[in-house]
């Protein structure tokens, strides 16, 4: 158990990736939004207008900035950090453990730096002017339950993806990610092919939920994904 | 004396790769032994294994009794840092200053502190941009400060200057003596480092060439040059390690003893016969000539 | 620092007793540890120990507990005799092997040695 804490301290070791690029990308992300409605309320569109609500709920821009930088951390914590950890000690096992201990933490904590920013904006009537960054359709529009959920789910899915990549390539080199890539994208053609069919039909049904259920799926074979590519890798 | 590493047979393919052969050598406790051969001789592999960083194809390797691969116990007891370790993205010194003692349960925080100052490791640049002495330091305070019962140092040396050499050997020797461990070392530089041995293993093409201590190695091989043909006559019918000639002027290094006999034979013919350096051993074991390199010019009269 | 003729702890053993034939090490008085040896010549501490203990064995070192250790009393002739027995074939061997590659006689050698006795330097 202690090699499983000691490998979650090796990866909060990175302590500015950890904890303040999120917080730097959420405030340049925030900061480039306000310019942008700056632009169009010069241009005449009304703060407080019905399309402009809209039109700022529908931005998801925050999300594309920090899914990069997530998607970078994700592929670093395995591809760069395990043949340290390997060196410091720790084996296999606890290093695949405490990853994903550490991805559900970074998962837990920029959940909450949402909930507290979108609780802001609400609270200042969206920062005073009517700017809508948090308080966005993809989030769940101010639902906090929905917004806690959504984050969290987010991140941890787009970290172990990373993290499944990374061990591809620390395993197999260079082909390991594209022979995942090529076995995402099989999957999902079979999927298609097989679902399209009934595309209408789930179309009607489709629930929010399965959102859900898909993403704890992902998680779930990434997870076994990297585990079963970082047992037996060596480092060279 | 009980054994801190016991290799029994083990071999290591990569595809069609042999890096290792048969390899079966065991160090006891407490020894500070060298570990010679050229590159890709399969030192790094070695030390690999020996650090549960890679499984060997076949054979076993035990350390302190107990398979080290996925062995969190054992583990703890290892140290090792490759020559070419990789760092975690925008690693600084004070990162793997501030980790590195949670996963060494003998880390020495004044052996750290000694060491940085001493070989001059800087703070502020990141490690991916440190030079290749400034990568072996580091490597240096990680490989010492962790008091690892057993410590590998694969090639220490490398890019490190004069000043920072004896002071890595003066440490090593220091903390050795307060804290005895057992310390593998491999190293192109054997004419300064052959004092802080006990044993000395040779390897080349992945298997064992030498295996015994440092005080019997001076045995293993003597040199005989002078005129071609005097030293052709008397290596006849011996095993050649490795010949140098220069216009009339021949040396070959054989293996085993000069006998009395033959150092006076030799004299008579106005050759000169030594005994065979360490460094002179390993560039002798790792020159092309095979095994068979028994000169038989038919039996002497 | 040391040599390739010979096994290293022979070359430390015979270091210290030079010391204590010339008078660096008197009798009676502490010489450095084996460690301090290993630490000063950066060598292996087993190695040193073993050049200790040849002298110890030798009946020429001994170990006060606690202190360190000491040269015996009578250390110096020991090796003195020592030493005498090993003149012949150290020195007086080659010097005579190298007198018939010359070509300098026996009566020659002689003169030479007185000489090189008056010389007063």
């Amino acid at each position: 158990m202690s090699a499983v804490v000691s490998t979650v301290r090796l990866h909060l070791n990175r302590r500015a990736a950890t904890f303040i690029v999120p917080l730097t990308i959420a405030g340049t992300v925030a900061l480039i939004s306000v310019l942008i409605a700056l632009i169009f309320w010069r241009s005449g569109s009304q703060p407080g207008s019905e399309g402009w609500i809209y039109g700022s709920q529908s931005n998801p821009g925050i999300v594309y900035a920090l899914l990069g930088f997530l998607g970078y951390l994700g592929v670093s914590t395995v591809a760069t950090t395990f043949p340290f950890a390997l060196t410091l000690g720790a084996t296999r096992r606890a290093f695949v453990a405490g990853t994903l201990i550490w991805d559900a933490m970074m998962a837990a904590y920029i959940a909450v730096i949402f909930a507290i920013l979108t609780a802001i904006e609400i609270a200042t009537n969206h920062w005073f002017v009517g700017f809508y960054i948090f308080d966005i359709y993809v989030l769940g529009g101010a639902d906090m339950p929905r917004l806690l959920l959504i984050v969290f789910l987010g991140v941890l899915t787009t970290l172990t993806i990373g993290g499944v990549f990374a061990a591809g390539w620390v395993r197999f080199g260079a082909l390991g990610p594209q022979l995942i890539a090529v076995g995402v994208v099989l999957a999902l053609a079979i999927a298609a092919i097989t679902l399209v069919p009934q595309a209408a039909a789930i179309a009607t049904a489709f629930q929010l939920w399965w959102l859900a259920a898909a993403s704890v799926t992902v998680i779930i074979l990434a997870a076994i994904g990297t585990w079963l590519l970082l047992r037996p890798a060596i480092v060279r | 004396m009980t054994n801190a590493v016991d290799i029994r047979s083990i071999s290591r393919s990569f595809g069609r790769t042999r890096a290792l052969e048969d390899i079966t050598l065991s160090v006891p406790d407490g020894s500070i032994c060298g570990l010679f051969g050229r590159n890709g001789a399969g030192k790094t592999t070695i030390m690999s294994i020996l650090a549960g960083q890679d499984r060997p194809t076949s054979g076993n390797a035990k350390v302190f009794g107990e398979h080290p691969f996925e062995n969190s116990s054992t583990l703890s007891k290892i140290s090792f840092v490759r020559d070419n370790q990789r760092y975690p993205d925008d690693y600084r010194l004070h990162h793997v200053l501030r980790i590195a003692p949670r996963f060494a349960p003998n880390w020495s925080v004044d052996v750290a502190a000694e060491l940085v100052d001493g070989l001059r490791i800087p703070a502020k640049i990141p490690i991916k941009k440190f030079s290749r002495g400034q990568l072996s330091s580091i490597a240096i305070v990680m490989g010492l400060a962790s008091r690892a019962p057993l410590t590998l140092l694969d090639e220490p040396y490398l890019g490190l200057d004069i000043t920072a050499r004896a002071l890595f050997h003066d440490l090593l020797l220091r903390d050795y003596s307060a804290h005895p461990r057992t310390v593998i070392l491999s190293t192109h530089l054997i004419e300064e480092s052959e004092a802080l041995f006990d044993r000395v293993i040779i390897i080349d093409r992945g298997r064992v060439r030498v295996d015994c201590e440092r005080d019997e190695a001076s045995n293993l091989a003597f040199t005989i040059s002078g005129p071609a043909d005097a030293v052709d006559k008397l290596s006849t019918n011996r095993r050649v390690l490795l010949t140098h000639a220069a216009g009339g002027l021949r040396s070959a290094t054989i293996t085993g003893e000069a006998s009395d006999e033959l150092v006076l034979q030799a004299r008579t013919l106005g050759a000169t016969i030594s005994s065979a350096s360490l460094p002179e051993l390993v560039a002798a074991y790792g020159a092309d000539a095979p095994e068979s390199t028994l000169i038989k010019k038919g039996a002497r009269a | 620092m040391f040599t390739n003729e010979g096994p290293i702890f022979q070359q430390l053993a015979a270091m210290i007793a030079d010391g204590i034939v010339n008078g660096t090490y008197l009798e009676e008085t502490a010489v450095p540890s084996a460690t301090d040896f290993a630490a000063f010549h950066r060598m292996n501490p087993a190695t040193a120990s073993k050049g200790v203990n040849t002298l110890v064995d030798l009946g020429v070192l001994y170990k006060k507990r606690g202190v360190g250790m000491f040269v015996a009393s009578g250390a110096r002739e020991i090796l003195r005799a020592q030493r005498r027995d090993e003149f012949r074939k150290k020195y007086l061997q080659p010097l005579l092997r190298e007198t018939a590659v010359l070509g300098i006689t026996t009566g020659k050698l002689h003169s030479m040695i007185d000489d090189e006795g008056q010389d007063p330097r």
